[in-house]
């Protein structure tokens, strides 16, 4: 489903080159549960990029249901995102409109008919448990309310895939159980599901409950895969040699 | 795209109209300023064009044929003249029908019928009226080279005045169109831009869901036409009541001057369609650049 073969990425500044991920590889299977884990600067936000085509990679593939996204044109874009869900951070919902129309709005941008809208609108507003809420705008909702409207509208469209960027980064923690409780109901009907963040203890609470899959990112690299063991090992020997090297050119 | 998107678009592009009313409101002054201008210099071009035009047809050029010139060669002529490019109108004067009018002219002093009754010193004569002052020279030219003809009197010097006239006149109504233009396209393109900068979070949102491009930009291009065609409404009904008023007025005055150009302006009636449809379609036009070109950057996500 999602593919990371030997990807690279690198920022170009004014006179530096930044690496954001060197030579990745990961392989998500449909249906699977994914935490994507790393501190700040680990390379998370371009691992999600990538994926959302917001940047193309240095070196390397990323394919996404076989379809490799270097080579995808640039008007074909806007389909493959209608393939996924995304829930932000900042939940980026219109101030303006209600729960009701934030929701809607996201279907409508996707050409879904007038009809399927009203009757799928109300119906992933119910899955969030907001179905009463439908008329109220942003500002009069909690955080965690919010977020769960940024989830129903990940999920009106029916994407297959569902990724979310820090997805508890802006609520309290007796909330950010509830979301990551919703996402894997969201998992149970068979739609992937990657949750970037740098919450270890929720991650590890939630993995050990849950059985879920991890990926580490630390430096723009795999530092370890709960599903693959011998990348940690890979990693450690990586760490190991670079810091040899320094020793060497002092 | 479906229906029901398109009605959806076409809202969101009315709704955006009224939610940014401040700024449509300016743009739409703007254009409207400048469409007014536009279709004064248009007007004024149309009329000086007529203007000229009647002068020319009332400066005849005159073919004098030699005073010994034989029925032969006077009839000759004519069918040369006539069938001379950019002739429309010839008439053949008489050294007779010369000496009744001079005669009439001047009863109360001389009778110049009878003075002249065995040797009329009068040419026998063409008026011949050229389509455009532009074509005397050639036509004169053209005229000389006939048999029989003693010379051609062209207004020349007159027709000269009138088409350098009528040239700056249109030269400076096409810059002044141009730079209206240019005007209309940057503040229509300002406005856009406002708009869309007001919204790049909402953009943003609609790129990273899957919109497409063209669906992004058709509400801000109905946004952008809809307040073109308003402008152009509202300019072409100025243009055409103050028209109408005007060419009343004139008709309703006339002075030395006025009769010397014809006495009246082009009718409304004949140009109420070049303004109206014109008006359309800059509003349209102008906006839809404005709109394509402001909104590019944004849609880069």
């Amino acid at each position: 489903m999602i593919d990371f073969e030997h990807v690279s990425k690198t920022y170009e500044t004014h006179n530096d080159e930044n690496v954001a991920l060197e030579d990745i590889n990961i392989h998500i299977d449909e249906g699977e549960f994914v935490f994507i884990l790393g501190h700040s600067g680990a390379g998370k936000s371009t691992f999600l990029k990538l994926i959302q085509m917001e940047e193309k990679p240095t070196e390397g593939r990323v394919l996404i249901n076989g379809q490799d996204l270097t080579k995808i044109k640039r008007r074909k874009v806007p389909y493959l995102r209608r393939q996924m869900g995304v829930v932000f951070q900042d939940f980026r919902l219109i101030p303006t409109m209600t729960v009701y129309e934030n929701v809607a709005f996201a279907m409508r941008v996707t050409n879904i008919s007038t009809k399927k809208i009203k009757a799928r609108v109300p119906f992933a507003l119910s899955l969030v448990g907001l179905e009463d809420k439908m008329d109220r705008l942003p500002d009069e909702l909690s955080g965690g309310e919010q977020q769960r409207v940024a989830v129903a509208r990940a999920l009106a469209h029916g994407p297959k895939i569902i990724i979310a960027d820090e997805p508890t980064g802006n609520i309290d923690p007796e909330m950010s159980l509830d979301i990551m409780q919703l996402f894997e109901a969201i998992n149970k009907v068979n739609i992937t599901v990657v949750v970037v963040t740098h919450e270890h203890e929720l991650v590890n609470k939630l993995a050990a409950k849950y059985n879920n899959r991890v990926i580490t990112l630390a430096d723009g690299m795999v530092a370890s895969d709960t599903a693959h063991p011998e990348v940690a090992r890979r990693y450690a020997a990586k760490v190991a040699a670079r810091s040899h090297d320094g020793y060497d050119d002092e | 795209m479906r229906f029901s998107s398109f009605t959806y678009l076409v809202g969101q592009g009315l709704h955006n109209l009224r939610a940014n009313r401040l700024m449509t409101f300016a743009s739409m002054g703007v254009l409207t300023v400048c469409m007014l201008l536009i279709g004064a210099a248009y007007l004024l071009g149309v009329n000086i064009d007529a203007m000229v035009e009647y002068i020319g047809d009332q400066n005849e050029t005159v073919v004098y044929m030699n005073l010994d010139a034989t029925e032969d060669q006077i009839a000759a002529a004519d069918s040369a003249i006539r069938s001379t490019a950019h002739v429309v109108g010839v008439t053949y004067v008489s050294p007779q029908e010369v000496l009744s009018i001079y005669s009439d002219m001047l009863a109360d002093y001389i009778d110049l019928e009878s003075a002249f009754s065995s040797d009329n010193p009068f040419y026998p004569n063409y008026r011949v009226v050229v389509d455009s002052p532009d074509n005397i020279p050639t036509v004169k030219q053209q005229l000389e080279q006939i048999d029989g003809v003693y010379r051609v009197n062209a207004p020349l010097d007159l027709s000269n005045i009138f088409v350098s006239l009528q040239r700056t006149i249109s030269y400076a109504c096409y810059a002044v169109v141009g730079v209206l233009a240019i005007v209309s396209i940057v503040v229509i393109n300002n406005t856009i831009k406002i708009t869309v900068f007001n919204r790049r979070k909402e953009i943003g949102i609609m790129k990273l869901v899957g919109a497409t491009n063209g669906f992004i930009r058709f509400p801000f291009f109905v946004e952008g036409v809809t307040s073109g065609l308003i402008s152009a409404a509202i300019a072409s009904g100025v243009v055409c009541g103050a028209y109408y008023a005007l060419c009343r007025w004139y008709a309703e005055n006339p002075t030395t001057l006025s009769q010397m150009f014809g006495g009246q302006l082009v009718p409304l009636t004949e140009v109420w369609y070049y303004i109206v449809g014109g008006f359309a379609l800059l509003g349209f036009v102008l906006c839809g650049i404005g709109t394509a070109t402001s909104i590019r950057k944004h849609l880069n996500v």
